[in-house]
């Protein structure tokens, strides 16, 4: 444990906070551009068709000043979740659709003087749908009578395995199987998707948009708009919440392609319609659980598929399949183990990331099945997950990188202490009346530290102290709202002994920002990015002490760095570093400044355990979350308000994944759940009071010994719920959302 | 159609289209960009506004109808000064994420202190159960306002 931190793991307060509470801060919503055009995109109302579309009647509204389809754009395909062109993918969508293929699918953008002009020409819009069958959900998929494209709905499949799964199971006293299944869920970011672009007087095309990975929107506009990746500037802008969903270009290309064509600032803008249904959402699955265990309650075998719902363009299918199955390696410790990912075309919403990456989904089963293999042989869940859980440092069976210092056992057993597990299961029964049944349950889950083993996880950093006393720190982050500015902040600030508010980090920027291999995403960026800001900050305070050195004759031993000053041991004189800095120019002609690459040099795991008690009414099948406790293993926390924050906020969004949130699209690709009125996000009232508990242990990779957050929070609630409501019912409920009329359906199949 | 109204404390008179969304009317013609649209359909609760005393969303209401009506939103508290306290509160419990649903739930709970100086914990979450939140769990919104109530009662 680090004992004697300064800034690190203090709860500062977020310099970004003060714009946002005073209505001040400016998202792509509200900024504004001289000569600046409105638009919106036509969104397919049918999931598998061919299109007509007539536009004459709609050009001829007033102010309307373009609209463009297939017919119009470069007919260069791409694939939107490939973030750099060494990631291989089918490439198989364009920025407007030469088809519909899932009801929501891009076919149309209308350009215009005003929001109002174009809101009219959208409905004065025709289209001629030739409909073609359709195929909706893995089901459908599977059998492969109607083909979306190629041979085969089958985009993606792909074995992980360790050990022999024939013999182990031959070993186990017990086999264990379960399906259950995994809905579509809307990130709910409250801000929509938008896009500003223009191209500038050199001819550049500068895109603003709030996004997770500013070389990847860079690297697929070039592409698509045929132009030079260095005539491409693509700026982070204010982020109202992803959770991924602003993952993967969407409205980029297709706006910087209205904004060259039409010479003129554009501004692309969603509504909440047009985001559930026309970017990205959660990919559903049905995951097929066998486990085999021995009577003293020993994991021997597992055996996993996991069909997936990839939705109507490749996008993710690889990478979902890959990390799903990835996850089921890292948290049991199990000699014999195979996955199998299967990824289907659906005339539905693409996947895309969604805060966990997979986790949600796998774990969602897996966790219920551990819970019923621990009732076959009578054994308590927490003892039977603590027999199985994997040790620290433990190498991965199928050669991922090592788990590093992995504490789930210890976020068990404190989880079991503080929730007080042994008595509640005694007393739990005795709170039941003929209409309320209580439960509880408990669940793990794992997750990731980024890219490294699977794909290149580096980023650059360039570092400058300046004259004017500020330490200037370009690396290409993107603060998704979570207080990413501020991690790296306290983490320089902490190498560097300076207050965080004379630390300057500004946002991802592909004309300011070093370049970074992977961008936000993949619980990366604290580990890495901040373990690159970290180690930047520490070649810095070395070129500075060397520079003071050798400006003040003296040696390094005798150098101290105290609360941003720099002076010799014992002596009153002290300098700040934005004197040094303005020495070193003037008499060592050259910048205080470090331009460095930093490789993730590992990636371990992080580890969940929800604990929680329930309230089932068995006449409204409704369910009320009475208790929850959040244990984390997420090595040292660099601001621990944040990453409270992060547990709250994960919670909510996994009780809604238990409970009630589910884009529900119909058996003719029609999304019903197409806003807030019908698709049910947790609000303040039925959202519990989390408990919470860190597990602390240095992981020595990370940065000062930090690992990630914000994805693993969103993965252990949900199956922990399910466990707490069939052990409240006696019931075996494997189908997510257990909403009230399937907790009623269940009930009355017991009975 | 001449729409006469209070607006943050200044009284405008203003040519409008009454069919105008109240959330265009304030975020276009006024520039109140505090004023966020996140649903369009009155369940996100970003585009709260206090119309005469009653936390409203604006996306739901057309501008005819605030025809001698008061409208407070963010800018307004903060020019006022009101708005001090609530938004050190919330900064100071880590309540801002995105910040995206914030200036709607301090107006919601604005308009709740108004009435009640010292609601309970179970009203403080009535009161902003129709402002969604992706980010925090709402936990430590629900603190923010809760410290309010503690220091003004004391």
């Amino acid at each position: 444990m680090n004992k004697k931190l300064k800034y690190v793991g203090k709860g500062l307060i977020r310099e970004d906070s003060y714009d946002k509470a005073s209505g001040k801060a400016k998202y792509v919503c509200d900024m504004e551009k001289h000569n600046m055009l409105h638009a919106r995109l036509l969104l397919s109302e049918k999931a598998h068709a061919e299109i007509k579309i007539d536009k004459k009647q709609a050009l001829k509204i007033p102010g309307i000043v373009a609209i463009y389809t297939y017919d119009d754009i470069p007919k260069i395909a791409y694939n939107s979740h490939q973030w750099y062109p060494g990631v291989s993918a089918l490439e198989d969508e364009y920025i407007l659709n030469d088809k519909a293929r899932f009801v929501g699918d891009r076919i149309a953008i209308v350009v215009g003087e005003t929001k109002e002009s174009v809101n009219r020409a959208l409905k004065e819009i025709k289209v001629e749908y030739n409909e073609l069958s359709n195929v909706i959900g893995i089901e459908s998929a599977e059998k492969d009578e109607m083909i979306i494209k190629g041979n085969t709905n089958l985009a993606f499949s792909k074995k992980l395995s360790c050990g022999n799964i024939d013999e182990s199971f031959k070993k186990a006293d017990f086999i264990i199987e379960d399906i259950g299944t995994t809905q579509k869920i809307h990130h709910a970011a409250m801000e929509t998707h938008s896009c500003l672009a223009e191209k500038d007087e050199i001819g550049n095309i500068i895109v603003w948009m709030p996004c997770q990975v500013v070389f990847q929107e860079q690297y697929i506009i070039a592409k698509v708009l045929e132009m030079p990746y260095s005539k491409v500037r693509v700026i982070k802008s204010i982020m109202g919440g992803s959770f991924g969903g602003k993952g993967q270009p969407i409205l980029g290309p297709i706006c910087a392609f209205a904004a060259k064509e039409l010479n003129r600032p554009v501004k692309l803008i969603m509504d909440r319609k047009d985001v559930i249904q026309g970017t990205r959402s959660r990919n559903a699955s049905r995951i097929i659980v066998k486990t085999g265990i021995t009577k003293d309650g020993k994991i021997v075998g597992r055996e996993i598929t996991a069909n997936i719902d990839g939705g109507a363009y490749y996008t993710n299918a690889a990478a979902i399949a890959l990390a799903m199955g990835k996850k089921s390696f890292r948290l049991y410790d199990i000699d014999s183990q195979i996955f199998t990912g299967n990824t289907y075309y659906t005339n539905t919403i693409p996947g895309g990331a969604c805060r966990g990456y997979g986790s949600p989904q796998i774990h969602a089963v897996t966790e219920l099945n551990i819970d019923n293999a621990a009732r076959k042989i009578g054994m308590d869940t927490c003892e039977f997950r603590l027999n199985n859980v994997v040790s620290p440092n433990a190498e991965d069976p199928i050669g991922a990188p090592n788990l590093g210092n992995a504490r789930i056992r210890e976020c068990i057993t404190k989880g079991m202490k503080r929730f007080n597990w042994y008595e509640r299961k005694q007393l739990i029964n005795n709170k039941n009346t003929d209409r309320y049944a209580y439960g509880i349950g408990m669940a793990c889950a794992t997750h990731g530290n980024g890219y490294h083993g699977a794909f290149p996880d580096f980023t650059n950093v360039d570092i400058s102290i300046l004259p004017s006393n500020v330490v200037w720190i370009k690396v290409g982050i993107h603060d998704q709202g979570c207080g990413t500015v501020q991690t790296m902040k306290q983490i320089a600030a902490e190498v560097l002994d300076i207050d965080p508010v004379s630390i300057n980090i500004p946002q991802a920027d592909t004309f300011i920002s070093p370049y970074d291999s992977a961008g936000s995403q993949a619980s990366r960026v604290t580990f890495v990015c901040g373990g690159a800001v970290k180690r930047a900050a520490e070649q810095i305070r070395e070129k500075l002490i060397n520079n003071f050195c050798k400006l003040n004759g003296c040696s390094k031993e005798k150098v101290i760095l105290k609360d941003g000053y720099i002076y010799k041991e014992n002596s009153s004189e002290k300098y700040t570093y934005g004197q040094i800095a303005l020495e070193t120019e003037t008499n060592l002609e050259e910048s205080l400044n470090v331009n460095m690459t930093y490789k993730s040099p590992a990636n371990p795991a992080v580890y969940a355990v929800s604990f929680v008690e329930v309230k089932v009414d068995k006449y409204t099948g409704q369910v009320e979350v009475k208790d929850i406790l959040e244990v984390h293993d997420i090595g040292q926390s660099i601001n621990p308000v944040l990453v409270e924050g992060q547990i709250q906020g994960g919670a909510q969004m996994s009780i809604g994944m238990a409970l009630c949130e589910e884009i529900e699209i119909n058996k003719n690709g029609r999304v019903k759940s197409e806003n807030f009125s019908k698709y049910h996000i947790i609000n303040a009232p039925d959202m519990p009071e989390i408990k919470m508990e860190l597990v602390e242990k240095c992981e020595p990779t990370g940065p000062f010994g930090a690992k990630s957050v914000g994805e693993l929070v969103a993965v252990a609630p949900a199956p922990a719920i399910l466990n707490a409501i069939n052990n409240a019912l006696d019931t075996n409920i494997t189908v997510y959302p257990a909403t009230p009329e399937r907790i009623i359906e269940a009930i009355t199949n017991k009975e | 159609m001449i729409i006469r109204a209070l607006i943050n404390g200044e009284k405008i008179n203003k040519d409008v289209d009454p069919n105008k969304r109240l959330l265009d009317f304030l975020r276009e013609d006024m520039r109140l960009i505090s004023v966020k649209e996140g649903c369009g359909e009155g369940e996100c609760g970003a585009c709260t506004v206090i119309l005469d005393g009653k936390a409203v969303t604006s996306c739901t209401i057309f501008t005819g109808q605030i025809q001698g009506c008061e409208v407070v939103t963010l800018e307004g508290l903060d020019k006022s000064g009101e708005l001090d306290k609530i938004r050190d509160s919330f900064i100071k419990h880590g309540a801002i994420q995105c910040g995206f649903c914030t200036p709607g739930m301090i107006l919601s709970s604005k308009a709740l202190l108004d009435k009640n100086s010292n609601p309970t914990k179970e009203e403080i979450k009535r009161a902003i159960e129709g402002n969604l939140c992706r980010c925090t769990g709402y936990n430590k919104i629900v603190e923010a306002v809760e410290e309010i109530v503690d220091s003004e009662v004391k």
